[in-house]
């Protein structure tokens, strides 16, 4: 799979902005197994260039393809199974159950198409260090604690693409390192391409393709 | 934890409002019983006054009608002539007429030594098809001295009444074939003994009926008489509660016994009401529908936050719909039995009355009653499903 960006410009950004960018009005696709890193400041349009490829916004000209399909002509039905085993989000402003404990939010989305077994979940909290807060409901973890909760959700399905938006921006060093390899890991099993969205260029990103938005 | 309902069942919050959850199970119980008693009962009434009125035979209704008599046509020859007879035959609410002759002669009628009993009697005839128990025996050729005679149930039943005070045996139905009538027919023109017998009963028309071959001859034999003498004809028609028939008689003049088409208007006032309560049912249930519809759009609002999470997901919209919906199938399974059972315990109940010979009745509700039910449940099912999954693609 692949997805193809083709002259995307939001309905709402300034000449200016467009003109200097290079993804708004620019035809750019993402293969799996690619990296795409976005850097942009606060308010350019991260987040809504991820809601866009998504699919969960449409306030936009140009078109997006998923392959050979402009998802406007995707059903809603047929974006449900596109979100279950070819496109995972980690959120900016991550969307978890406040009522539901740690557990039961990451698991929510692995038995919709489960790629992992369950003891997975308790391993991969374990490596962010988020293990004893399993039972715990989500609205009393800590920003940090839900983003890695967060992390672990998105990478519990099968996936062709990863869209990250800012993942680690209440992560520490440490904890934002041991994040990054779990991602790196997760998307090179399946093979998957990452587009990344953060504020500035990350150090895990050096060896990679860096576009400013 | 397998992908079902009970994974997201804590997402959706059912509502604080018990009452109106209830008031609608309620509401739904009472309309869906009120339809099903109504159908059965509808049924009910229909099979027992059916199966009891002997004027109705293969769809018609078989009534007697005569000219009424009032001070200003009193004495008058109130007979009908052929040209009534032919008007009445235009009709289109009537099928058939057929008039009943009577005898011009004197006859004279005695049971003989068994039964000392004598009395004038008048004799009548009609077309056989209007007869509603016509056995084979049941014809006269010129030259026969017996005479077969079809007797009227009702005038059995009065003899019974009266026969002990008079010191005369009571007869059943299957002993008064073999009492012998002696029938003395008398005129200007001569006099004739014939022996009388009874070869059936008749439920439909009151009258000691002849052959009407009998009844030409005699009255042409004893009175020279050839002309139609009726003073009651019977009419066959689809359904004797017919406005348009009713009016037309009350037009002519015509009297119809009111008694006679009891049973029809009883049951027609009776299914008329059952029918009002089946309608009155169906209101109660699409109220009722729409109670759970408030109800279920309420709990979609106040989980839309989640259940927008859940599509964003990867939840499909389909597969949500049927799960919230799936919800609801045993409620709706529950009250529809629930109805059933009641049903079929007032329906059982109502064989138990006294008037209902419960042998015309089958013992399980009528088989529209299970075809009702299983169309609610598949349309409650459809109306839920439909509901959830529009009010999921509207908070997409």
């Amino acid at each position: 799979m692949q997805i193809q960006l083709r002259e995307v410009i939001p309905d709402y950004i300034e000449k200016e902005k467009r003109i200097a960018s290079q993804i708004w009005g620019q035809n750019i696709s993402i293969k799996k197994g690619e990296h795409l890193h976005i850097v942009a400041p606060s308010g350019s349009g991260k987040t809504s260039l991820m809601h866009f490829i998504y699919g969960l916004r449409k306030d936009h000209s140009g078109s997006i393809f998923y392959d050979d399909t402009d998802i406007k002509n995707i059903s809603i039905e047929k974006f449900s199974a596109f979100r279950q085993n070819k496109i995972s989000i980690i959120f900016q402003d991550l969307r978890l159950f406040e009522d539901q404990t740690v557990k039961e939010n990451i698991d929510i989305k692995r038995i919709l198409e489960p790629y992992h077994k369950p003891e997975k979940i308790i391993e991969m909290t374990a490596r962010l260090g988020i293990e004893n807060k399993l039972n715990q409901l989500a609205k009393t973890c800590s920003y940090g604690e839900q983003q890695r909760i967060a992390i672990i959700r998105a990478l519990m399905q099968p996936f062709d693409f990863l869209l990250l938006d800012e993942p680690y921006s209440h992560l520490d060093e440490a904890n934002r390192k041991k994040a990054m390899e779990l991602i790196y890991e997760e998307c090179e099993k399946r093979n998957a391409a990452m587009v990344f969205a953060d504020l500035k260029p990350l150090d895990f990103f050096k060896d990679e393709k860096v576009v400013y938005l | 934890m397998p992908l079902s309902y009970k994974s997201i069942a804590p997402l959706i919050v059912s509502g604080k409002n018990i009452f109106s959850k209830w008031l609608g199970y309620f509401g739904l119980g009472i309309g869906v019983l009120l339809l099903f008693v109504s159908m059965q009962m509808f049924v009910n009434i229909g099979q027992l006054l059916k199966e009891n009125n002997p004027r109705k035979s293969g769809g018609y209704d078989f009534i007697s009608i005569s000219k009424t008599i009032t001070n200003e046509n009193m004495g008058k020859d109130n007979s009908f002539t052929n040209a009534d007879l032919a008007k009445l035959k235009e009709q289109s609410t009537i099928a058939g007429v057929a008039p009943l002759i009577s005898n011009k002669f004197r006859v004279r009628g005695t049971a003989g030594d068994i039964i000392p009993f004598s009395t004038d009697l008048f004799l009548e005839s009609i077309d056989n098809n209007f007869i509603d128990t016509v056995p084979p025996t049941f014809t006269w050729e010129p030259g026969q001295t017996v005479v077969p005679v079809i007797f009227s149930s009702d005038f059995l039943e009065m003899y019974n009444v009266f026969a002990p005070a008079q010191g005369l045996p009571q007869l059943s139905a299957k002993t008064i074939s073999s009492v012998n009538i002696i029938l003395e027919c008398s005129g200007p023109y001569g006099s004739q003994n014939f022996k009388g017998n009874i070869v059936a009963l008749s439920d439909r028309i009151n009258s000691l009926l002849v052959p009407q071959s009998f009844m030409n001859w005699s009255n042409l034999r004893f009175m020279k008489d050839t002309a139609v003498h009726a003073s009651r004809v019977y009419i066959k028609t689809k359904d004797a509660n017919d406005p348009k028939l009713i009016s037309y008689l009350d037009q002519e003049n015509y009297h119809l016994n009111k008694d006679k088409v009891k049973f029809s208007r009883v049951k027609s006032i009776l299914q008329n009401i059952v029918s009002a309560l089946g309608v009155f049912g169906i209101l109660v249930i699409v109220l009722a529908l729409m109670l759970f519809s408030f109800y279920l759009q309420l709990m979609i609002a106040k989980s839309k936050d989640n259940l927008r999470l859940l599509l964003t997901l990867g939840y499909s919209p389909k597969w949500l719909a049927k799960s919230v919906a799936k919800t609801w199938l045993p409620v709706y399974l529950t009250i529809i039995i629930v109805a059933l059972i009641f049903t079929e315990i007032l329906h059982l109940l109502f064989r138990q009355l006294s008037f209902v010979r419960a042998a015309d009745l089958s013992y399980f509700p009528h088989w529209s009653v299970w075809i009702t039910a299983i169309f609610l449940f598949a349309l409650t099912i459809f109306i839920t499903l439909n509901l959830v999954r529009k009010e999921l693609v509207k908070i997409i």
